[in-house]
Formats: structure tokens, sequence, C-alpha cells
């Protein structure tokens, strides 16, 4: 006797997202204005001063643009934070950003 | 990666900065952000253990470059992930090629599944009033639709029963609330959710709501929370080891359900009242927790004595989870307490109802400040800089309650107000136990939904 045969659906959910290729990037960040972002974890008010630092010393002109002006990333003002970069990032010139810390 | 990828939609390049062991759930959730790709650059190892030498040789030598590169050149382009046949098949087979097949392709949870025919389907769609094709919501971190349809197929896959179907919808919407936090279902500590089940929803679909409450061995209240973990991994693809980081984690909790008579007869309101619905209306409030245990052998009559045991058991169980209390999401840490309709009634009988326990509880389930901040500071750097709970009171991140005084030996609580502590009457009647659960805040924050189940 055969066996029973199935057809299985597929349990899944369609993509609601359409998807976008990453922004243009800069050649070099000579003369670039570099924004931070900090989801207060992980070390990252050690390790952006490093990245500072060290960027600075390959790109003299470079400019920097503190993660206090943009807020938390992480925890309970997220969402409200994240609304409001495109805003803050225009009105600040920022040129490229470093989001940190996943871990 | 959240903020990295708004950021690149808004035109910016961006670099994430991402420990070693996390670069795989940082590629699995930028589809699901809207984002063909985005750029990680390696810490190598993981920030917690290093030294400050070594972290910065590590940022240095290492991770500086991949932040040049990625910053300066284009990036690679994200793959697109199976999808069914025109007809919504995905394989047909035997039960064990079906089971061999849904477990190769991350579908499955590593148990049988109940193979989801459409026959099987339509059954759990005859308890819907819903269309199949109602979108419940996008579910983070794939990005997808909880339908209604994706619901009946993880509930027969689940082995739920067809009449379940209210339920799952309900558990769906909660997911998709933004209130709820799915989003962070895969963070490293690995909390789980529970689902509460209020009201009449409980004795008419056979949920245990006696002896062994939390414990599997009965068809709704195990396929149910099956469910909900199929749900997370089938539709919000929360994989482990992608999306899916927790550390440790438990396996799915199966669903607690209200002693909906024994709280009645007590005057409490169950937790479905207390979040807003009617006693004749049913409801599933989902929160994650991240540990728990048993609070026994509550021994007198003494209401006051009682309090100070189940207090105990709620410190007990709280320890790094007081930074949703106070810090990066005030006020989001809710423990849950679970009494036994016994415990409950020796409280009710000294005329306490569920607030008066609440306050209680509040007064009584305190530790030491020096110690609330070692849990957020020196033992975890959840708050970098050592910053004392007045500090942090000061700049708004906790309520009030925190910034009465410097002494560090003062006790401070361990809830941001009385109303954070969920209690709910369930388990064996005739025992005097308590459960505490310790929340995982804002990861998971409890959200509640009414079962449309007519």
């Amino acid at each position: 006797m055969s066996e029973h045969r199935y057809r299985a659906l597929w349990p899944g959910g369609a993509s609601a997202v359409t998807l976008v290729q990453p922004a243009a990037r800069p050649r070099s960040l000579a003369g670039k204005r570099v924004g931070f972002l900090w989801d207060q974890m992980f070390r990252g008010d050690e390790i952006f001063p490093l990245l500072e630092r060290e960027l600075a010393k390959q790109f003299p002109e470079i400019e920097f643009v503190s993660e206090a002006e943009f807020g938390p990333t992480f925890g309970g003002d997220e969402h409200a934070v994240i609304e409001a970069l495109p805003m803050k990032l225009s009105a600040l010139k920022v040129d490229a950003v470093i989001s940190g810390i996943g871990a | 990666m959240r903020a990295s990828a708004a950021v690149e939609k808004a035109g910016v390049p961006t670099v994430s900065l991402v420990c070693d062991g996390f670069i795989r759930q940082g590629a699995a959730i930028a589809s699901g952000l809207g984002i063909a790709a985005l750029p990680i650059a390696r810490i190598p190892g993981h920030v917690d253990s290093q030294s400050a030498s070594d972290l910065e040789r590590n940022i240095v030598d290492y991770t500086l470059g991949e932040v040049l590169t990625h910053l300066t050149q284009p990036t690679a382009n994200a793959q697109a992930e199976q999808q069914a046949k025109s007809d919504g098949t995905l394989i047909e087979g035997t039960f064990a090629e079906v089971n061999d097949y849904f477990m190769r392709h991350d579908w499955s949870d590593g148990l049988p599944i109940v193979p989801p025919t459409r026959e099987g389907v339509d059954a759990f769609l005859a308890f819907s009033d819903d269309l199949p094709e109602r979108v419940i919501g996008t579910l983070a971190p794939s990005g997808c639709e909880a339908t209604v349809h994706n619901v009946a197929v993880n509930g027969v896959m689940a082995n739920c029963r067809p009449e379940y179907m209210p339920v799952l919808i309900a558990i769906a919407e909660v997911l998709a609330d933004p209130n709820y936090g799915v989003e962070h279902s895969g963070d490293t500590t690995g909390g789980d959710a529970l689902i509460v089940l209020s009201g009449p929803a409980v004795q008419r679909l056979g949920f245990n709501c006696e002896e062994g409450a939390l414990r599997d061995g009965y068809q709704a209240n195990s396929s149910v929370g099956r469910f909900l973990r199929l749900y997370l991994r089938n539709v919000a693809r929360s994989l482990p080891g992608a999306a899916d980081k927790c550390t440790f984690g438990h396996t799915w909790r199966v669903v607690l359900a209200e002693h909906a008579d024994a709280a009645r007869s007590l005057k409490w309101p169950t937790l479905g009242e207390d979040h807003g619905f009617l006693p004749t209306q049913s409801a599933v409030t989902i929160a994650r927790f991240t540990s728990g245990g048993t609070i026994g052998s509550i021994f007198g009559d003494d209401p006051q004595t009682i309090a100070d045991y189940l207090a105990d058991g709620l410190v007990r169980h709280t320890s790094w989870e007081l930074i949703f209390t106070v810090g990066f999401a005030p006020g989001t840490y809710c423990p849950m307490l679970i009494v036994s309709p016994m415990v409950a009634r020796t409280l009710a009988r000294a005329g306490w109802d569920k607030a008066r326990l609440r306050q209680e509880l509040f007064a009584r389930a305190r530790l030491p400040a020096s110690k609330f901040e070692k849990y957020i500071g020196l033992w975890t750097n959840f708050v970098p800089g050592r910053k004392t709970l007045t500090e942090i009171a000061n700049s708004g991140r906790a309520a009030d309650v925190f910034a009465h005084g410097d002494d560090p030996h003062r006790v401070v609580p361990i809830v941001a107000k009385p109303e954070d502590f969920m209690i709910v009457v369930s388990g064996d009647p005739n025992r005097s136990n308590a459960y505490a659960l310790a929340s995982n805040g804002m990861h998971g924050y409890p959200t509640s939904r009414l079962v449309r189940d007519g």
C-alpha cells in the first residue's frame, strides 16, 4: 500500500519591504563630516574616540559630529531617535555615519 | 542596524560596528530593514571581555580598515530567500519527506510538524471571519507580512486544533504591535515569550489552568505555545544563530491559562481585565521573561508574612533586568507573579485585592541601591560611567523614587511603580505555591489583544 502524500503549504510571509541599495559612497573621507550613532552599549564611549583619533590622522580636514547630537539609537526612545535621523543628518550636513555597537 | 538602515535610506553611507558572532545576525536582518546590504565593520572578539589595550589594538589594527573600506566602496547585494511555488505549495511528499524538507530548510523547530495541507488550513480559516489574505502586520526582523493565512498554516504545523484560530490570530496581532517589540526577540540574553490566556476561551477550548499550569501535556497549552515559536521562526524569521542571537534561551513556553473561576470567586480581576477587557471577553497577553522560579510552600495565613515571601521571590529572580527599571528603557520592567488559587484565597480572606497586593509588593520587593547599581553598572556596563541611581534619576532616566538620597545602603524598588507587577491566578487549587518571572522589559513588553471568538 502506498504511503499517503501531503501537499504542504509554505509557512512564511511575503516580504513587505522594498529593498533599496545602500547609499553612494564618497571616494575618500577627506574633508567629510562623519557622524557617530551609539546605542549606548558595548563601549562605544571608548571605541568612538579611538576611531576619531585615527581617522583624523589620515584625514586632517575631517570633521566629526558627536553621538550626543542624535540621541541613543537603542532603548525606550529609539523609535523617535531613528525617525528623526534623516532630518538631523541633513541639518548637521553629515556625509557618512559610523554606528555601533552590535554585540 | 535599524539606525544604519534609516541612515542609508536617507542617502548617507554607513558602517555598523559589530562584534564577532553577530556578523550573521547583521546580515540576516538587513533585507528586513529594506536595505539590500548593510556594511559591517567587524570588531574581533567581544568588547565586553577585552582590556582597554586589547580593545584599542583591535579597533586600530582591524576595525579601522573595514570602516574606511565600507564608507568609501560599494557594497555587495543581498540574496533572496526561498519562496513558495505560485500555488502556495512548498513540497509534496510523505509525512517523513515533508518533515525532512521543512527541517532542512529551517521551517521547523526540530520536532515533527503536522503537514500544513490546504484542507487542514481551510479548517482553521473556517474559525475566523477574517479573509485569509488580511495582513495583520509586518514582523521584524524579516519584514514579512503576518496574515490570517500564514497564521493558519503555522497553527496546523504546531498541532493546534482549528478552533484555536481566534487565539492564534490574537497572538499574531500582538507580535505585529510595535509596543511589543518583536524585533528584540533574538536578543542575546534570550528571554522567551509567555502567552497568558484570560477569559471564557480557557474553559471553552480546553486549556489547563490547574495542576501543571506551566507544563506540557495539554494539547491547547502546548500547541499554542509551540505555534508562537514556529510563527517567530517562519514569518519573523528569527532563526537561531542568525537573527536569533540568544545565548541560552529556553524551550518555548506553554500557554499560561488564568483560573478565571478562582479569580472571580475572590473578586480579583484577571490579567485580561487588568488590561481593559471585560470578564465576558477572552484576551491574550504576551510578554517575554528571562527567568523564573517557584516560591514554594507558602505557609500561614498572615498576609504580611506572605507578601514578604512573595516579594523575596520577585527580588531573587531579578538582577541585570533592572536596566529595564532605570536606564535605557525606564519603567518597562514588568515581572509576573503567578499565585495559586489557594494563596490568592488566603490573601483575599484578609481583605487584600490585587491592587493592595501590588502596593505591598512595591513596598517590599526592594534591594540596596549599591547592589542595584552593580547590576546595571559595574557588573554589566549597561549604564556606562558607573552612574549612581540618583544621577540617573536626575537625568530623567529613572522614576523619582530612585532619587531619594545618596545612601548606598538605602533600599530601592525593583519596579518603577506598583502597577508594573503583573499578577495572575493559576495552578493547582490545592497547593500554596507561587511563581515569579523576571521581565525582559522593552524586549517583549506586555501587550494584549482581544480574542475575537464570537
